[in-house]
């Protein structure tokens, strides 16, 4: 009796902590929907706009992230059943919000990098759900989901307003082109993250692990000391004009730096404290000694709470405030809509840090819930498989598109040489699986490498190289 | 040295017919292509913005390696021709294996055969061709082509589907070659330039964008030009009224937008620009006064007579942007649009007299005429003075085009059946089991798409069961360990 009792009584707790998230979760989804709701009925808008579609979308983005991420930890069932429910509603706000400005603007929204990125984060969330119904992969929202909370954040930052069509858009093969490629990337994305569901499965070491997170994230942040502290500690970013919501530029193609005091230092601090974990890492290796993982695995918990620390520092202080330029005198104001691309790899680097402490605490788990390492490789190579035909057609319709347009089907802009440095890259996969027999790990590596690739021609070419393809 | 001679193009030729020189060629044209963005590029930017972007030396060297136009660098051609070389050779060393698994299929059924397939399930008969007739009725009923094979005395099946899909990764690679040869022939035989022409204007010699000039064998003619805007002010729609003409005569004539060229003789006219010629009046708006002070409104064109009344007519004859007045004279200062004159002639009817009148609105001055009995009036606002509209036309001559279009859709097509288009083949021969009983067995295979295939294949074998039971004259027992599957129309 007395034992059954204890029994009776241990179970409760447990099944209460598995019902704790879900609560939690969809508490913060009531409060942050009804906040928003005050906001609107204080404000008098309409309850009908694509920004507070986007915003019930982003909400339940975040909470089917979390929750996915919670079965990830706790490989509670019920939890991916909510996950997916939450997913098809954001995907349902998120179809609103693109129905929404399609019928203001009356065309699809497929024109600057905002509407490009509201699509692709639909076409993210539809491919979530069907790797997730058909293929069974049940976890891949942990990763597509914070990739699609990072994406509309950077939307919320990025001038949003609808704009009338250049005469070189108006072309019935803007919308084949864009579908094309945001299906294309949006498979991409998903057979990155089998393939890293698949690095999982197959015993890929947690330190390796540890090392990749850590270096994107040193990456991340040294890319930000490098290029932007200033002397005596300041941060630069760029001047932003709030009633034109533009950047300032001093002159053609010359953007007003401001300087943010001190806070350089703080990203000096990060920069050093992302390093460290793979520094332990390398030390841990060379010496062989596994102490130094251990190290390195504390390290990695006091980069995240650094990291927070920073964005934290960084929203109360870029957030609508006015600085000194080093270029022009006075003070010029700046706000955060200014750094879409700062704000969005400090995210990412929390994600990818997350994700890693995931993986440390439950990696069991995790590979019990995943499907087989095999079944993992066969959809990853099924994925490239949709995208990259996708991907064909994207570049042949630009062609054409640029042919009726410029007059030329190929003119090696900036972004038709990198979408064909994409193709090649994934054409260089199926050689390598079809014809040299590479399963596993290469086969995985080079889908991640490839999903690299995509991000740079679709984001990385349009802020970091000039060209015709300007639009975004 | 015969050794050398024969050795070297088969050594050539085991380089370049090796999958792995191929996938290194591909990866030095990625960092080829990758140079070529990063690096700014000759033809796209100025001399001055590379000047500024790089010191003298970076220059000199990137120019030494070809690095600021990459794309048209001899040794990137290199590099493509020799990524064709490698995909022709690949090809023909492995095209004639394919083509014999594609023209002789392998339909025996030798014992060494049926173990490695991966897909085989054994279904007890009691007699043999009474077992095949009933696969064959399944496999038919179910849309499978069936072929009987009789080898070594075992009289079997043979069927298949989509074998056309093994040839597919030829297909695409031969598109690939299609698109080069494209590109090549634009390269050799194309060209491409530029063509302002104002309204009214007729043009057949367009400025290369390899530098120097061609007169084509026919001319283009600009009726009209224009800009629409948007409330906003941003640019909606630039068109131009244009017509082609040959040997003195209007052949063609359209108005193209920017997404919509003119194509005449291979010749395509895109609507590449619009911007107003600051040297060039189209039409002026101004008025003249008579005698007994009346008013009239009075629109001009560039050397066009318009009747003042029936005695005379004037005309507008000389617009400068800029002029200065000496000693009763109007000379021109610059180009710039700062102090404008309209030359006027009038013209007496009667005595064909002609007098030049000046009108100078930036000092409100009018200079000549005052014994006449007309008197002209300066324009009164900017929107008066209409400038001409130039447009800028975009001309290509591109014949590889169609090499290329034809292989996008060659590639299209075969990627769709590379990816999509599953070779299936199934084998039903009727043997002798382990235990010697006579049973039919089947066997599949699948070159992709397996776990798709399984189902494919667990369906066969279903029909064929149930085949096999209907024509039995004593139906079996439904077997228990294996739920029955019934398919539409089998039963």
């Amino acid at each position: 009796m007395a034992t059954r009792a204890r029994v009776v009584r241990m179970e409760p707790p447990a099944a209460t902590g598995g019902n704790a998230l879900l609560v939690l979760v969809g508490l913060s989804v009531v409060f942050l929907l009804i906040v928003a709701l005050l906001g609107v009925a204080k404000s008098g808008g309409s309850l009908i706009s694509e920004s507070n579609f986007l915003y019930v979308a982003l909400i339940f983005y975040a909470g089917a992230g979390a929750l996915y991420m919670g079965f990830g930890v706790t490989g509670t069932p019920r939890y991916v059943r909510y996950a997916s429910v939450a997913t098809s509603i954001g995907l349902v706000a998120n179809t609103l919000a693109v129905a929404h400005r399609w019928y203001l603007s009356g065309r699809p929204p497929f024109a600057s990098i905002y509407e490009m990125l509201l699509s692709f984060v639909w076409a993210v969330a539809a491919m979530t759900l069907i790797a997730e119904k058909k293929f069974g992969v049940k976890i891949i929202g942990s990763i597509t989901m914070p990739l699609a909370v990072v994406c509309v954040i950077l939307m919320q930052l990025l001038p949003s307003e609808v704009r009338p069509l250049v005469p070189a858009l108006q072309s019935t093969w803007l919308h084949v082109h864009v579908t094309l490629a945001m299906l294309s990337y949006a498979a991409c994305a998903l057979s990155c993250a089998l393939a890293m569901m698949f690095l999982i499965q197959d015993n890929f070491q947690t330190e390796s692990f540890l090392a990749w997170t850590s270096a994107m994230v040193s990456a991340i942040y040294v890319g930000i000391v490098a290029t932007r502290f200033e002397r005596w500690g300041g941060l630069s970013v760029t001047g932003w004009d709030a009633q034109t919501k533009s950047d300032i530029f001093l002159g053609r193609g010359m953007r007003l730096f401001v300087t943010v005091p001190d806070l350089g230092w703080l990203f000096v601090i990060a920069a050093l404290a992302a390093i460290a974990p793979l520094l332990l890492y390398f030390a841990g290796r060379v010496k062989n000694d596994g102490a130094f993982y251990g190290t390195a695995n504390k390290a990695v918990f006091i980069s995240i709470l650094l990291q927070l620390v920073v964005v934290a520092a960084f929203v109360l202080r870029v957030r609508d405030a006015a600085y000194p330029s080093p270029d022009q005198d006075g003070l010029f104001p700046t706000s955060l809509a200014a750094s879409p691309f700062l704000l969005g790899g400090m995210v990412t680097g929390i994600f990818a840090s997350l994700l890693y402490l995931m993986l440390l605490w439950r990696r069991t788990d995790l590979q019990g819930l995943l499907p087989s390492a095999d079944t993992l490789d066969r959809v990853t190579y099924k994925t490239i498989g949709i995208a990259f035909p996708l991907l064909t057609g994207m570049i042949a319709a630009g062609a054409y598109w640029a042919n009726r347009t410029w007059g030329s089907y190929w003119s090696w802009d900036p972004k038709e040489t990198w979408a064909a440095i994409t193709w090649l890259v994934y054409a260089g996969y199926l050689h390598m699986r079809i014809t040299r027999g590479w399963r596993g790990r290469r086969a995985a590596y080079f889908a991640i490498l490839g999903f690299g690739v995509v991000i740079f021609t679709f984001l990385g070419v349009t802020y970091l190289l000039p060209g015709l393809h300007a639009y975004a | 040295m015969a050794f050398s001679l024969s050795y070297i193009p088969k050594r050539i030729h085991k380089t370049f017919a090796n999958l792995r020189t191929g996938i290194v060629l591909l990866i030095l044209v990625v960092i080829a292509s990758a140079m070529g963005t990063f690096v700014l590029q000759r033809p796209a930017t100025d001399a001055d913005k590379l000047a500024q972007a790089y010191s003298p030396n970076t220059l000199r060297w990137l120019d030494r390696f070809m690095l600021t136009d990459v794309f048209h660098s001899w040794w990137f051609l290199t590099l493509l021709g020799l990524v064709s070389l490698s995909i022709v050779l690949v090809s023909i060393d492995r095209f004639p294996n394919a083509w014999r698994f594609y023209a002789r299929p392998y339909r025996k059924t030798d014992w060494h055969f049926r173990a490695a397939l991966p897909h085989k399930v054994e279904l007890p008969i009691k007699n043999a061709d009474d077992g095949l007739n009933a696969a064959e009725r399944a496999l038919k009923k179910l849309g499978w082509p069936v072929d009987r094979v009789a080898y070594k005395n075992e009289p079997s099946l043979y069927s298949e589907r989509h074998r056309f899909s093994v040839m597919a990764v030829y297909i695409v690679h031969a598109s690939l070659l299609l698109i080069f040869a494209g590109g090549i022939v634009d390269g050799i035989f194309g060209y491409s330039g530029f063509l302002a022409l104002h309204k009214g204007q007729t043009g057949n010699v367009i400025e290369l964008r390899s530098g120097g000039k061609k007169q084509l064998p026919f001319a283009l003619k600009c009726y009209a030009a224009g800009q629409e805007n948007y409330a906003d002010g941003s640019p909606k729609k630039w068109w131009s009224k244009l017509a082609v003409v040959q040997d003195g005569k209007e052949v063609e004539s359209k108005q193209i937008v920017v997404n919509d060229p003119l194509v005449y003789q291979g010749l395509r006219f895109y609507q590449s620009s619009y911007w107003l010629d600051n040297h060039t009046v189209d039409s002026l708006q101004i008025a003249w006064v008579a005698k007994d002070g009346k008013e009239t409104p009075l629109q001009l064109q560039m050397n066009q007579p318009v009747a003042l009344d029936g005695n005379a007519t004037v005309a507008l004859v000389d617009y400068i942007p800029n002029a200065f007045v000496r000693d009763g004279q109007v000379f021109k200062k610059s180009d710039d649009i700062e102090n404008l004159a309209f030359g006027l002639e009038v013209k007496d009817r009667a005595t064909a007299e002609v007098t030049k009148v000046w009108l100078l609105p930036a000092q409100g001055a009018v200079l000549g005429g005052e014994n006449l009995n007309y008197q002209f009036k300066n324009p009164t606002s900017a929107q008066d003075i209409a400038l001409a509209a130039i447009t800028g036309l975009e001309v290509s001559h591109e014949p590889g085009q169609w090499l290329v279009w034809a292989g996008v859709l060659l590639m299209s097509a075969g990627l769709g059946v590379a990816f999509y288009m599953v070779h299936m083949r199934l084998w039903v021969v009727a043997i002798p089991d382990a235990n010697g009983k006579l049973v039919l067995w089947i066997g599949g295979q699948a070159n992709k798409n397996r776990d798709r295939f399984e189902q494919k294949f667990n369906d066969v074998v279903e029909g064929i069961r149930s085949e096999l039971e209907s024509a039995s004259a004593t139906p079996r027992p439904a077997r228990k360990e294996q739920p029955e599957r019934t398919l539409a129309g089998v039963k």
